[in-house]
């Protein structure tokens, strides 16, 4: 007999976006079972509904063969539901044992019974593998702990089963090792894991069978061992998809940007870019590696004139840029794609026709003697939303209305809307459907085939892999490794570096520093 | 891709038309309310409610005074819309009115004010003092970190004072121991445009300030900066918008609105002079109007007018029944509730179809 079971479940939101669509799920006991889809799938709606976040509008939960609804997530909780987010929800100043038995605290009369908190602690992270010290506070610990955390927190309120959301996306690839060891032995004892995620190898690797979604739909459950990463891509985009991209020979003598000693220093005075140098060509791709927070970000950052910096010299074209303005950074052909798109890259409250100009304020085609020229700001936005195929119903509709896949195109479409001397991409497909992704992999390398430099970081080694013409590893503000991307290069021998088990000498990097 | 124009207009117009609903609907929910008061607390209740909707369009007299009312809370209204698109919660249009009104005093009552001059001289001055009183607390803002709302809400207070001071030892008075100037010339006067009532000059300057702060927000670089900011300032920074002198621009041209009210109150056909306290906390209820308005210059006529009629009607009912004009702070509360929360017509009639489904949705968001 199933252990949980979805049988039709629909769900539309106010506002009519259909998030699931007679939806069916079937869970075993004892299994790890993924769930697979693009993004906007319906995967996360599902999750929430089955964690009592979100009320079906259409069709039935069965757990233990009984009908069951779930008025919240404490009643899911109850009934032996756990869920970890891919936004922790832990409070960084307290101590690991105090996060997890947070809300159902040991008690020895009306006080809290830290000896026996800490023992439990202990206990289960022994008993499932997953090993945390439980003393000291969560904010010292990096990621991939806190998540262990979060999943002790599930166990400690006796998750049968625990849904874990997009686990791995913040993991380096020894981490994600970690966490399938952690996996397993978790279902060796007993309990029965759901696994979202969109990248294939990691499910094939992890689960017994996989349930994949399309369009608010189930369109399919099949045994991990029955399919391939191919067979599963298609299943997910419905159409076959080829995840590479060709990137053409280029002349890459010309030096475009140099970057000399940069220090950055963040708002608590921790020095996150510690002396860095780098120089990136014309028409070329250069990968920034590392587990974020290791100063990737703030390094773009500080060259689109977005972060002071403490120190170093940043140049163009071999002018000094340092201490220019944005917008006059932007006038020398530097352009940006920032990490978060909703927070940083677009206004979702403004049409896109609105968006695709805000960079272009001063230009004299959309702007003049201060008065706006609307006809040639929407004719502009007609024609990207053309040569992007943004889906979208017209120029005047506001951003926030469209899929996360849609709102980063319209990013790529205003910075690539001319050719940039100075490229800068931050996560550039975070959250973005294959379909989408394909289409922004697409546009970057046609921006350096035509000799653009590129300096591109993202938490997807894959993605870094499939670009660069170059690496450069950094570990805590500081360049530990420098690699030419060859065939040999392996996610594995990057991750030594990213997590700072090793590093190379000066002699090892010269090649891959130019 | 030639129909896209058209969808623009047909999405624009079903937006348009679901605020308009949420509007009317906050204000159908907001009288009823206001009428059960009434019958609770009132001895005629039948006489309080006939004034309340009906008395400010009786007479002549009484739709002046609307009217009046309908060009100050527009005035008042595009102010907050100003401050409120690039997202500044800049409480100051009170103080604005009060300097504004206080410079105009100072050059009118000068012999200026008796030069044909007299009255466009006394309007400019009282825009300038007017945008240098919003000024401050966007640079406080800017250059400081001092939080917008508390700074101009301080600043009120100092206008207010300052009026008061200035009236009892530096303004000519007609009389000692009166908290009011002698009245102003004639040429510094705005001429009432119909006879005998309150309708002046005001009216015809609320029509242009909607127009120009409509163009200058949606036909101008400067205007499109500024809702960018509004928008998202993290945003803007990055598009290279000087986010900063965005903000502290768009305080100080609201602020030149605040002070033309000022203007508009003391030389209008209400005061012709300068009085303490002249401005009945009018100035304020800019916050309701450009709320329901969301921000919309275009539509802070349209809810001004609402407004004006029953801010009226709740002042003669006060007048001629026992139920006080307070009443008409319930509606207003009532009002900005449900329009500035999450409400929808919608909401309601589900609401009221299964309650308890809808209450459990809404705990479990949480």
């Amino acid at each position: 007999m199933a252990l949980l079971e979805a049988i039709g479940i629909g769900k539309t939101y106010p506002g009519g976006v259909v998030a699931n669509d007679g939806v069916n799920l079937v869970i075993e006991p004892g299994e790890v079972h993924a769930v697979v889809g693009e993004n906007g799938a319906g995967k996360s709606t599902l999750m929430k509904i089955l964690f009592g976040i979100e009320q079906p509008n259409a069709g039935r939960l069965v757990l233990d063969g009984k009908d069951v609804s779930f008025a919240g997530p404490r009643a899911a909780i109850d009934a032996g539901i756990g869920m970890v987010f891919q936004h922790f929800s832990l409070v960084p100043s307290f101590a690991v044992y105090e996060n997890v038995v947070m809300g159902s605290e040991p008690r020895q009369g009306i006080r809290f019974d830290r000896k026996r908190a800490i023992a439990e602690v202990q206990a289960l992270s022994d008993k499932f593998r997953l090993k945390v010290d439980p003393l000291p506070p969560v904010s010292s610990l990096p990621v991939g702990q806190q998540q262990r955390v979060e999943i002790l927190k599930a166990l400690y309120r006796n998750a049968r089963i625990l849904i874990l959301d997009e686990p791995t996306a913040v993991l380096a690839p020894q981490e994600v090792q970690e966490l399938f060891v952690a996996i397993r032995s978790l279902v060796a004892q007993g309990k029965t894991v759901i696994f979202i995620a969109h990248k294939l190898p990691e499910v094939l690797e992890i689960s017994d069978r996989i349930t994949v979604m399309r369009q608010g739909k189930t369109v399919g459950q099949v045994k991990s061992s029955e399919v391939t990463e191919k067979s599963l891509a298609a299943l997910m985009v419905g159409r076959e998809v080829t995840l590479r991209v060709d990137r053409k020979p280029t002349d890459q003598s010309k030096r475009v940007a140099e970057v000399r000693g940069l220090r950055v220093v963040n708002a608590r005075g921790t020095e996150v870019v510690a002396g860095l140098d780098l120089n990136v060509h014309a028409g070329e791709i250069v990968g920034l590696v590392g587990v974020e927070g290791n100063g990737q970000a703030e390094t773009l950052e500080a060259i689109a004139g977005l972060k002071p910096i403490a120190a170093g010299d940043i140049t163009l074209s071999g002018e000094a840029i340092n201490g220019l303005p944005v917008l006059d950074r932007r006038g020398r052909g530097l352009a940006s794609i920032p990490e978060d798109r909703i927070s940083e890259g677009l206004a979702t409250g403004a049409t896109v026709a609105e968006n695709l100009v805000s960079t272009k304020l001063t230009d004299r085609r959309f702007v003049r003697s201060g008065l706006l020229d609307l006809k040639a700001i929407r004719d502009n936005a007609t024609k990207l939303i053309a040569e992007h195929s943004i889906r979208v119903g017209g120029p005047g509709y506001t951003v926030g209305t469209l899929s996360g896949g849609n709102m980063q195109k319209v990013v790529v479409a205003r910075e690539l809307s001319e050719q940039p001397k100075l490229l800068l991409v931050n996560q550039p497909t975070r959250g973005v459907d294959l379909g989408a992704t394909q289409f922004i992999w697409r546009t970057i390398t046609d921006a350096r085939d035509k000799g653009a430099a590129v300096l591109l970081s993202s938490a997807d080694l894959s993605e870094l892999l499939a670009l660069s013409d170059r690496l450069l590893v950094l570990y805590r503000g500081r360049l530990v490794a420098a690699f030419l991307n060859t065939p040999d290069l392996t996610p594995e021998t990057l991750g030594t570096y990213m997590l700072g088990l090793s590093t190379q000498t000066a002699e090892d990097m010269k090649p891959a520093l130019r | 891709m030639s129909n896209v124009p058209a969808i623009d207009k047909s999405i624009r117009f079903k937006a348009f038309r679901q605020e308009v609903t949420r509007s009317v609907g906050a204000l159908v929910i907001a009288l009823a309310v206001t009428t059960v008061i009434v019958f609770l607390t009132s001895k005629a209740p039948l006489d309080a409610l006939t004034q309340l909707f009906t008395a400010p369009a009786a007479k002549t007299r009484t739709i002046g005074l609307w009217v009046d009312d309908i060009a100050k809370l527009t005035l008042t209204g595009l102010a907050f819309s100003l401050v409120f698109q690039a997202r500044q919660f800049a409480m100051g249009v009170q103080g604005q009115v009060y300097i504004g009104a206080i410079a105009a005093s100072f050059v009118v009552l000068s012999p200026i004010g008796t030069t044909p001059f007299g009255l466009a001289a006394g309007v400019l001055a009282a825009m300038a003092a007017g945008a240098f009183y919003g000024f401050l607390p966007g640079i406080a803002k800017a250059k400081l970190g001092a939080n917008e709302i508390v700074s101009s809400l301080m600043l009120n207070y100092i206008a207010i004072e300052l009026c008061n001071f200035l009236v009892r030892t530096s303004l000519p008075l007609p009389q000692a121991g009166v908290l009011t100037t002698v009245d102003f010339p004639e040429q510094s006067v705005l001429p009432a445009l119909v006879a005998n009532t309150r309708i002046d000059l005001g009216l015809i300057f609320a029509i242009v300030a909607v127009l120009v702060v409509w163009f200058a927000l949606y036909r101008t670089s400067w205007g499109l900066k500024l809702r960018l900011v509004g928008h998202n300032a993290r945003f803007a920074e990055y598009s290279g918008i000087k986010s900063t002198f965005i903000m502290v621009s768009a305080m100080t041209a609201s602020g030149a609105l605040g002070g033309l009210l000022g203007a508009v109150f003391v030389q209008g056909q209400t005061w012709g002079k300068l009085t303490v306290q002249f401005e009945g906390g009018l100035a304020f209820e800019g916050i309701l109007v450009a709320i329901v308005a969301r921000s919309r210059p275009l539509a802070v006529p349209i809810v001004a007018i609402f407004y004006a009629y029953l801010r009226q009607g709740a002042s003669l009912m006060n007048v001629r029944t026992d139920v006080p004009a307070e009443v008409i702070g319930v509606v207003t509360a009532i009002i900005i509730l449900l329009v500035s929360s999450s409400f929808s017509v919608n909401f309601v009639s589900k609401l009221f179809r299964r309650a308890p489904a809808a209450a459990a949705v809404q705990s479990a968001a949480k």
